[in-house]
């Protein structure tokens, strides 16, 4: 019941097999200067892990959620400098939920930002958008842009091509696209009222596990360099992992890294099996985020000054744990939503709903 | 390099765990309402009766085989049962050594002379146990012991001192870690585990009190006591390994992060419906951080339970997550530590041990207490180092 299924350990062993196969310091530097890496993407298309968790029959590669969030925890393991949790745990979601058409290619969602709105309306037989955008992940290498968007009877969700927005292009501190995206009047490709279950708040939370995910995965590399490195750089006569100063710090970080692979992969089954979302995505980001700046901070100071160089390969998880932690709310925003509701619902059912399944 | 092949998101309870679940809270709720117990943090309570109660529930070595009077239930269902007694606060520490470690260690390693003996009166609640491993030379370093038995007819003759022996006072009978044969270069071979009764004739208990006054711990003179054959815990020479195996369990209970967890329901219940953002921040974070160690405790209990097709109820051992197990003992017993701040910083209390008032007893209670969970079972130190070195490897 708790060991993986076959089907998961196949997925998870093709899939760590194609990133390790691929991804490479070669790959990761051209993707810091390009902002992504196409082959990379030809290659997990191929592998259908896009889709994983979009249903057969509406395009996807079939698979739960919890097969995608082993996935994105093996594309935050290599840093895998592509739009993996857009295009299926968020666009292709939203399409799917709402019975529209995949468009082929990498995808991207918004708005991600709690201010921004999309606004559309209904002209001429055609839905027309509307908005400006925050910093939206991959927009300017994405083929479509999936909106959920407010219109006069209610959210839909509206595909658009990237070509008709004026895009300002941003990034994150590890280079990944994050895309000002400014829509006037643009007319949708397809949409349709927004699916069940899809709404501002799941796109959020989707948002944050698939972060969460990813972060518990760079955290488990950043602690991978960090455990080789002690091992095989020697001062004072012997090799750093030797002392006891040393050893502290890696047992720590081994505790905030187990324990974000842990939170992060139950929000996901929490989330698959429709149990208590809020609490358990929000512990997810709150403890991953929490893990990602006590982890990547050790793992440098374990490195010496090697570690902060451009040379080395620990800056691809450590820049892109900073990233992640902010993004799709960051652990003080969850953390004062969680702390509100356990207030508000008060002591007494503060132990079931913590144990409740 | 975590979790290897442990399923987190299928970690569901079944039906009967929650049913389980629903009466435990229920029984405690009764207890509580009639004044069986009173709810107590720090230093765990002993109450026989209160044992003998659970006990008579089948909660007491109730993953254990039906032939010594357990129940055959899975692991999962030991933990809802030792989750719920810590959120209640109940006091459970007369059962709490024999049915955590004694009895999984009689159930791997004993005789059937001792296990008849002895498990199925631990799990009627009537057989309490404690724990004779440190000395006053030998704390981290238990290899050390010096207490030593000498082979005689029949049996053997044991003199040394343990010391800080929980409930030797109020035990029947006490597991003995003591060197059978002398060090010969490898101080791993040649220790032993025996069980001695506690009424022997040259067993001297002379109590420890706690800065708080309380008498919880002990130490333990042993004055050639003797101990009959029968009463050797697996086989002579191999106590290290005995001692040392099996400990992922002990260390990843929720025993481990809840010692201070009825302080935090009374923290909430002070702060009311709407306190202020940073009140809502650190109640928010300490709901994560219990939920995310919750889960990983979960997973390793699930992951160890042997299934149905047990022998002798031991864990499973084609999976191991020793790392993962010391790691929850690090961070729970660091997390509990978060709960008594947060209750000190968030709101006007102070730290009062004799009085009505819940929060301030409370308070009191766990900050005596706070020291302990780091110390006792592995100091934060010697757990770390062993952590690292699993991470490492032989580093040469
Ligand atoms: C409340 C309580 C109840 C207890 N109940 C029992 C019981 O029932 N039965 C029983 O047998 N024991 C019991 N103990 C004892 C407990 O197991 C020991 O306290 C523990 O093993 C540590 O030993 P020590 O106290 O001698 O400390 P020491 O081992 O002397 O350690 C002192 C300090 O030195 C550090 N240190 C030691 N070695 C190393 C190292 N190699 N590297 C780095 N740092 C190191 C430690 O981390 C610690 O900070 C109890 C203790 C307490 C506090």
């Amino acid at each position: 019941m708790t060991t993986l299924n076959d089907v998961r350990l196949m997925l998870v062993e093709s899939a760590t097999r194609l990133f390790a196969d691929h991804v490479d310091d070669k790959l990761l530097a051209a993707a810091k200067r390009d902002g992504w890496s196409a082959s990379l993407w030809q290659e997990l298309e191929r592998a259908e892990l896009p889709l994983v968790s979009i249903p057969e029959d509406a395009g996807g590669a079939g698979g739960t959620l919890s097969d995608a969030a082993a996935v994105l925890r093996l594309a935050g393991r290599y840093t895998a400098p592509v739009p993996l949790a857009e295009t299926g745990t968020l666009a292709a979601w939203m399409l799917a939920a709402s019975g529209i058409a995949l468009p082929r290619g990498a995808l991207t969602a918004g708005p991600v930002r709690d201010a921004d709105r999309v606004a559309a309306r209904h002209h001429s037989g055609r839905w027309e958008l509307s908005g400006t955008l925050a910093r939206v992940p991959w927009a300017r290498i994405a083929s479509r842009l999936v909106l959920l968007a407010d219109a006069p009877d209610g959210a839909i969700v509206a595909c658009v091509d990237p070509v008709r927005c004026r895009i300002t292009p941003g990034a994150n501190l590890a280079g990944e696209p994050r895309d000002d995206v400014m829509l006037e009047r643009v007319a949708a490709e397809t949409a349709a009222p927004a699916g069940r279950g899809v709404d501002r708040e799941t796109l959020k939370l989707r948002g944050a596990l698939a972060r969460s995910l990813m972060m518990a995965g760079a955290l488990e590399r950043a602690l991978e360099l960090s455990v080789q490195y002690a091992q095989q750089r020697a001062q004072f006569g012997r090799k750093i992992g030797q002392f006891q100063a040393i050893q502290q710090e890696l047992a720590r970080f081994g505790g905030e890294t187990a324990v974000a692979v842990a939170a992060a992969l139950s929000a996901a089954g929490v989330l698959e099996r429709g149990g208590d979302a809020l609490l358990a995505v929000a512990s997810a980001k709150i403890r991953t985020a929490d893990a990602a700046r006590e982890g990547a901070l050790i793992a440098h100071q374990v490195h010496g000054a090697i570690g902060v160089t451009n040379e080395y390969a620990l800056h691809h998880a450590t820049l892109r744990l900073w990233a992640w932690r902010e993004e799709f709310g960051n652990e003080a925003q969850w953390a004062m939503r969680l702390g509100a509701r356990t207030q508000q619902h008060g002591p007494d059912p503060f132990w079931s709903d913590l144990t409740a399944a | 390099m975590f979790f290897e092949n442990v399923d987190f998101s299928a970690l569901e309870l079944p039906p009967p765990a929650l049913k389980l679940r629903e009466e435990v809270r229920a029984f405690l709720r009764a207890e509580v309402a009639a004044g069986s117990f009173a709810p107590r943090l720090g230093h765990a309570e002993f109450d026989a009766e209160f044992t003998r109660r659970i006990a008579a529930r089948g909660w007491i070595g109730m993953t254990w085989p039906k032939r010594y009077g357990g129940r055959e239930r899975p692991y999962l269902e030991r933990f809802v049962v030792t989750e719920e007694m810590l959120a209640a606060a109940a006091p459970c520490a007369a059962h709490w050594a024999a049915d955590r470690q004694t009895g999984p260690s009689l159930l791997r390693h004993g005789s059937d002379h001792l296990k008849e003996k002895y498990l199925p009166a631990i799990a009627r609640g009537e057989c309490y146990f404690a724990l004779g491993m440190s000395e006053p030379g030998s704390g981290s370093d238990l290899a050390s012991v010096r207490t030593r038995a000498e082979q005689v007819g029949g049996g053997w003759r044991v003199t040394g001192q343990k010391v800080w022996t929980s409930w030797a006072h109020r035990a029947h009978a006490f597991f003995v870690l003591c060197r059978t044969s002398p060090d010969s270069g490898d101080r791993h071979q040649g220790l032993s585990q025996l069980v001695v009764e506690l009424k022997s004739p040259g067993v001297t208990v002379r109590p420890i009190p706690f800065m708080d006054g309380r008498h919880s711990f002990n130490e333990v003179f042993l004055d050639n006591v003797f101990v009959p054959d029968e009463m050797v815990v697996g086989e002579i020479g191999q106590g290290w390994k005995q001692v040392t195996s099996e400990l992922a369990l002990e260390r990843s209970g929720p025993e481990r992060y809840m010692t201070t967890f009825p302080l935090l329901v009374e923290l909430i219940r002070r702060l009311g419906a709407a306190p202020d953002a940073r009140a809502q921040e650190v109640v928010g974070k300490l709901t994560a951080r219990l939920w995310a160690l919750r889960r990983m405790s979960l997973g390793i209990a699930v992951a160890l339970d042997p299934g149905a097709d047990s022998e002798n109820g031991a864990t499973r051992t084609s999976i191991d997550l020793g790392t993962e197990a010391a790691l929850v003992k690090d961070m729970g017993t660091f997390y509990e530590r978060e709960i008594i701040d947060a209750a000190r910083l968030l709101v006007e209390v102070e730290p009062a041990a004799a009085t009505l008032d819940r929060l301030e007893r409370y308070l009191a209670e766990t900050v005596v207490c706070a020291p302990i969970s780091t110390i006792r079972g592995g100091t934060t130190q010697v757990l770390r180092t062993l952590i690292a070195r699993r991470l490492l490897g032989p580093v040469k």
